[in-house]
């Protein structure tokens, strides 16, 4: 695969692949440089992906390394400050602006902010998974190929990611 | 709520509608192009990868199976064994590199090492001197997916068996674990690679080695081998419901070693008591003979009417009544109670061939009773010749 390929592969690809690093690390910046870092590395990995394999999951298992390898040296850019969630922020306002009525927009942001906070405190074992299958609309095939974890283990994965938050979000909203 | 409006909920909630800004995306797109004519190291890595692939052609299927997975000395590597992994690339390692299938598994036996003191970790420094035997196994899918991880839940869910098992040697009794074995296990790529120790088995080199797999149970299994006690062959049964074969082990019968395997099954099959409780029964057995020597002695002078030793005077007393029929009798120290009907049969007159013993300071006293014509028993202590 050539570089022009790839260049392809970001405007194909590119807002799956950012939507699912903002999900990841949870804010911009930290996104930007996942996002950014995730094609570059597939440069250096492009011998590996032929064209049989599904391209937006191999890109998708380089963010999924990178961030653990981030998160293992718990170098990730450690800030002083905690760094504003532009990302949510935004989301809200496109939620408002799309709502039905203002009742609505507001009782749903809050519900779906509710569900965004408890897909983030999840373990990586379940939220890798469930962004995924939600935020990168993957498959649970292309998933397991991705954690190299059989089919029925995505399954159960993301069967207890949303048990979980069904719990959480039942004692949030007591 | 319903799964599915959970779902679609879910759905909405988590899809981002985050996009990479355009700037991002240039510089992105700049950078590519950069690395693109950077010429990268990739291609000298392609090459070399291509030239693999040739050679890959050229090799037959079987190799070609094997040499992409890592060998027996990378598995002893990744274990953390380096003085193994290097005796795995000995002259004296054996590379086997024979594939398998049965059950949801495809089998490769890599290679065997045998000799002692080949392994950093030793079962004790005084085991050292023992010979080991050491094999390398993998295990895959055979529909392609991995094997799970060791951190995953589903790892340990099929167990395997593997031991190297003798022909002519009952299974159930010579394999991995009686003879002194253990195994590590690592997973790489999706595929399980088991490095199994134990005593070593070039000494049964003339009899034939097997080395058995199964899936489903980690002990040898009768469900999943036979025995064919009249040949001595051991099979793996075809209605066995999971993964069950044998490879034979090439050993080098040069290095068969009759008379040791004869003692080493002998040990194995008949374990000796330990030396201590070994000591005690041998002094409890002499006690237990002379004791038995001593009655038989006593018996037969009774019954040929010949003295057995001096009786005491005071000591011929008439036994009391105790409960539920019994009779009681008490000389200084000696408190004894009987049932009379298993010391004297019915009519019966005269002495008893019953009779009990007592010894102390090589003295030994027997307590004999005594019946006359009126049915009234006494007892009396007679210290023996």
């Amino acid at each position: 695969m050539e570089s022009d390929e790839l260049i392809e592969l970001v405007k194909l690809h590119g807002k799956s692949i950012y939507g699912f690093c903002c999900k990841l690390t949870g804010n911009r910046a930290d996104a930007d440089d996942l996002y950014q870092e995730t094609f570059l590395k597939a440069v250096e990995l492009r011998f590996k992906m032929d064209a049989s394999r599904n391209p937006k999951s191999f890109l998708i298992s380089i963010a999924v390394l990178l961030h653990k390898n981030h998160r293992r040296k718990l170098a990730w850019r450690q800030r002083i400050a905690p760094t504003a969630e532009l990302g949510e922020a935004a989301d809200r306002f496109a939620s408002l602006a799309s709502g039905a009525t203002p009742e609505d927009a507001l009782l749903s942001l809050e519900l779906r902010t509710m569900i965004r906070e408890a897909a983030h405190r999840l373990n990586d074992k379940l939220k890798l998974p469930l962004y995924m299958h939600y935020t990168a609309d993957m498959t649970i095939e292309e998933i397991a190929s991705v954690l190299r974890i059989p089919p029925g283990t995505v399954k159960s994965r993301l069967h207890k990611a949303r048990e979980n938050m069904r719990k959480v979000l039942e004692v949030d909203s007591l | 709520m319903k799964d599915a409006d959970w779902d679609r909920l879910l759905r909405q909630s988590l899809a981002s509608e985050a996009e990479p800004n355009e700037e991002l995306n240039a510089s992105l797109v700049r950078q590519l192009k950069e690395r693109n004519e950077m010429k990268p190291k990739y291609k000298k890595r392609l090459s070399v990868g291509l030239l693999a692939a040739v050679l890959l052609v050229v090799l037959s299927v079987s190799a070609y199976a094997a040499n992409q997975l890592f060998s027996a000395k990378q598995v002893a590597e990744r274990l953390g064994d380096r003085m193994l992994a290097e005796a795995f690339e000995s002259k004296d390692a054996v590379q086997i590199n024979q594939s398998k299938a049965s059950g949801d598994y495809r089998f490769t036996l890599h290679g065997l090492v045998s000799g002692a003191g080949l392994s950093e970790f030793s079962p004790s420094s005084e085991e050292l001197s023992l010979d080991r035997m050491y094999a390398v196994v993998s295990i895959a899918r055979q529909d392609g997916k991995p094997m799970p991880n060791t951190a995953d839940d589903e790892y340990g869910l099929d167990p395997f068996f593997v031991s190297p098992l003798i022909k002519g040697q009952k299974p159930w009794q010579v394999n991995i674990f009686t003879m002194n074995g253990g195994y590590g296990e690592t997973v790489v790529d999706g595929v399980t690679y088991r490095m199994i120790e134990c005593d070593q088995v070039e000494i049964f080199a003339d009899r034939g080695v097997y080395l058995a797999i199964a899936s489903g149970t980690a002990f040898f299994s009768n469900n999943a081998f036979g025995y064919d006690e009249g040949t001595g062959e051991i099979y793996a049964k075809e209605d066995y419901s999971g993964a069950s074969l044998l490879f034979d082990l090439p050993l080098d019968a040069a290095k068969a070693n009759p008379a040791q395997a004869e003692a080493y099954l002998d040990a194995l099959l008949n374990p000796s008591p330990a030396p201590d409780s070994g000591d005690n029964e041998r002094s409890d057995d002499t006690v237990e003979d002379k004791g038995i020597a001593l009655i038989q002695n006593v018996q037969a002078k009774m019954r040929a009417g010949e003295s057995i030793g001096e009786t005491i005077p005071e000591s011929i007393q008439e036994t009391t009544a105790a409960d539920s029929g019994k009779i009681k009798y008490s000389y200084d120290g000696w408190n004894v109670t009987i049932s009379p009907d298993e010391y004297f049969t019915e009519g019966q007159v005269g002495f008893s061939e019953q009779f009990s013993i007592g010894g102390k300071d090589d003295v030994y006293r027997a307590l004999l009773f005594h019946k006359d014509e009126n049915g009234v028993i006494t007892g009396r202590i007679v210290i023996l010749d």
